[in-house]
């Protein structure tokens, strides 16, 4: 049981509010995917949600408790986050990396108990990363260090998974393999999924639910059926786009599009 | 089954390689104690040391061993051991190679106090051995509680960064108050400073120690309970944040210890500044960066670092002596540029 519902929240850098008054309930045991233009807000929602950020009104609730009023540690056996951007920290393994995210559950001196080291094992599995957990982090290559980072995270043992754009930065078949990855986990360990994606046929293709934003407000939520749609996503991005059917997924996509102001 | 064996059994070579590098660092530890004692003037042989210290030696001996030469080998191993923990958490907590205890402004600050001290307090008035220490603490508390000051804002709290960024301008501002009052000194009131800032271990006496010791027995064990806390937040904010550390309280109390650890142990020992920088890069090319194993081999090369430039510093130009400060940035330095051109930071 885990309800992330987040309630006229507004938040912002300094001064500057980017989203004003945002109501949003994200779906259990499903994957959620924001969607919008650059700056709209979506990373900014997702770091308010993971409570990377502190919502100036309204409040993030998590089985309807709000979460600055909850134990960080708590959340943190319940909520598991991937920042957009993590740099390598040097000299660590993968096992020692991965093993980190044990910490929510260790208290004082102890070192890793029976749970902790099946729970860094079986992260270490899914992801694919048992072969080089022996080697130093920085040695490995963008995909490989992606999939870590996931296994950090997934050690972590939560219901909830909040990712920020996981798949930058890789090329086609890691992106895909991260992605894949995360749609078992999701039908497998029916963990809950909320994450950025830039690539919005990946989006359609991988998410149960859409959320399209723009300019800090959400524009329309719902299956990728509902969102993907030529008039959505002229309201959402300014292009008219040509919309077509995934044969994979059955899912609507995106066979290509040109700009609105017509160029 | 079979990887869990695996897993295990790098953990165990870890642990082997720990108590190893552990092992080493008290052999050269010891090694420099023997040096140090069979060499320079009144020197005692290896037996000799080891008479006197159960209690077998003449006069003239047990003087030399438990009033001058202890009590500095003891002096330098603890004040390594406090600059390089301090450091270590230091550059930990703000994901910078090059943070060290000195940009925290504490240096500095002490070295100001020192000054005004020889400056300002008649000579014979207070017992500058020991006011001296008292003054360089207050000073370097003083001034890393400013630099702390300016850093923090209301609603971000505390970034490391800007700690750093705020200690580089206090430090300079201090350094230039320093320069103001170095001009009306007299030259051997200025050589008193000047040994100070070079980090001179040579006047000691066990009642340093003392003054030193409570620090360490607090805020090390302190540290030591947060490795895992330290972990956590060398893999930066947002990832401490998932992990569920509270970011604000524990770089508070981090950064609260690290700045007693060093301002305790330059106030004894005067401006000892590459030890702080270089005993964690050589911890962490040991033996990685978890903290479990990175802070205690930083702590040992700590000690062994000012323990050798104090010994060195003392013999290579005996009677004359250099102090360690100045042979560990000698040594340190072409080590630390090493460790550059090797390393792609």
């Amino acid at each position: 049981m885990s309800t992330l519902t987040i309630e006229q929240i507004a938040v912002g850098y300094g001064d500057s509010i980017i989203i004003d008054g945002l109501d949003v309930t994200i779906p259990e045991n499903k994957i959620t995917t924001i969607i919008g233009p650059n700056g709209c807000g979506k990373s900014t929602l997702l770091k308010t949600i993971s409570r990377l950020l502190k919502a100036q009104k309204g409040s993030v609730y998590l089985d309807g408790k709000a979460i600055h009023q909850l134990s960080t540690k708590d959340i943190a056996k319940r909520m598991a986050i991937l920042p957009q951007t993590t740099e390598t920290p040097s000299g660590l393994t993968v096992y020692e990396l991965v093993s980190y995210g044990r910490f929510p559950y260790q208290k004082g001196f102890h070192s890793m108990k029976k749970e902790d080291v099946e729970a860094v094992q079986w992260a270490l599995e899914v992801t694919g990363v048992t072969d080089f957990s022996d080697r130093p982090v920085e040695a490995l290559s963008g995909g490989q260090r992606q999939r870590v980072w996931i296994a950090m995270a997934l050690a972590q043992e939560t219901e909830i998974l909040v990712l920020d754009e996981p798949t930058t930065y890789l090329d086609l078949a890691h992106q895909l393999d991260i992605l894949l990855l995360l749609k078992s986990l999701n039908e497998k360990e029916n963990r809950t999924i909320v994450m950025v994606l830039h690539d919005l046929n990946h989006a359609s293709r991988f998410s149960d639910y859409l959320i399209a934003m723009k300019d800090g407000a959400i524009v329309t939520e719902g299956t990728p059926n509902e969102v993907m749609t030529a008039e959505n996503m002229e309201a959402v991005f300014d292009i008219q786009a040509i919309m077509t059917e995934c044969p994979l997924s059955n899912h609507p996509i995106c066979l290509t599009y040109q700009s609105s102001k017509g160029v | 089954m079979i990887e869990h064996m695996s897993t295990s059994k790098t953990e165990q070579k870890k642990k082997r390689k720990f108590l190893m590098i552990t092992a080493i660092c008290f052999i050269l530890l010891i090694l420099t104690f023997i040096f140090s004692m069979n060499t320079g003037a009144n020197s005692q042989s290896p037996s000799e040391v080891f008479q006197t210290l159960i209690g077998n030696g003449d006069r003239q001996q047990h003087l030399i061993l438990f009033e001058f030469r202890l009590p500095r080998i003891v002096l330098s191993v603890l004040v390594g051991i406090g600059l390089a923990v301090s450091g270590c958490v230091l550059q930990s907590i703000s994901r910078n190679a090059l943070a060290e205890p000195g940009l925290l402004g504490i240096h500095a600050g002490a070295g100001l106090a020192i000054l005004m001290f020889v400056s300002f307090v008649p000579v014979g008035v207070l017992n500058s051995t020991y006011f001296t220490p008292v003054f360089a603490l207050f000073g370097a508390l003083f001034s890393s509680f400013l630099v702390y000051r300016f850093a923090h804002k209301r609603n971000e709290g505390l970034l490391p960064m800007r700690l750093i960024l705020t200690g580089v301008a206090v430090q300079a501002g201090i350094q230039a108050a320093m320069i103001v009052l170095t001009i009306h000194l007299t030259p051997e009131r200025y050589e008193t400073v000047a040994y100070w800032l070079a980090g001179h271990i040579g006047t000691t006496s066990w009642d340093y120690i003392l003054a030193l010791l409570p620090w360490l027995i607090i805020f090390l064990p302190i540290v030591y309970g947060k490795v895992r806390v330290l972990n956590i937040l060398h893999l930066g904010d947002p990832l401490a944040i998932s992990l569920g550390t509270d970011l604000e309280k524990e770089r508070k109390i981090l950064i609260g210890a690290a700045v007693c650890l060093a301002a305790s142990s330059v106030s004894v020992s005067g401006s000892i500044s590459f030890v702080g920088l270089i005993a964690p890069h050589l911890a962490k090319q040991l033996i990685g960066s978890r903290h479990e194993y990175y802070l205690p081999i930083s702590a040992l090369l700590g000690a062994l670092l000012v323990l050798l430039g104090d010994t060195i510093g003392r013999v290579i130009l005996a009677p004359s002596e250099i102090p360690a400060g100045l042979v560990v940035a000698v040594i340190g330095a072409p080590y630390f540029l090493y460790l550059l051109t090797k390393s792609n930071v």
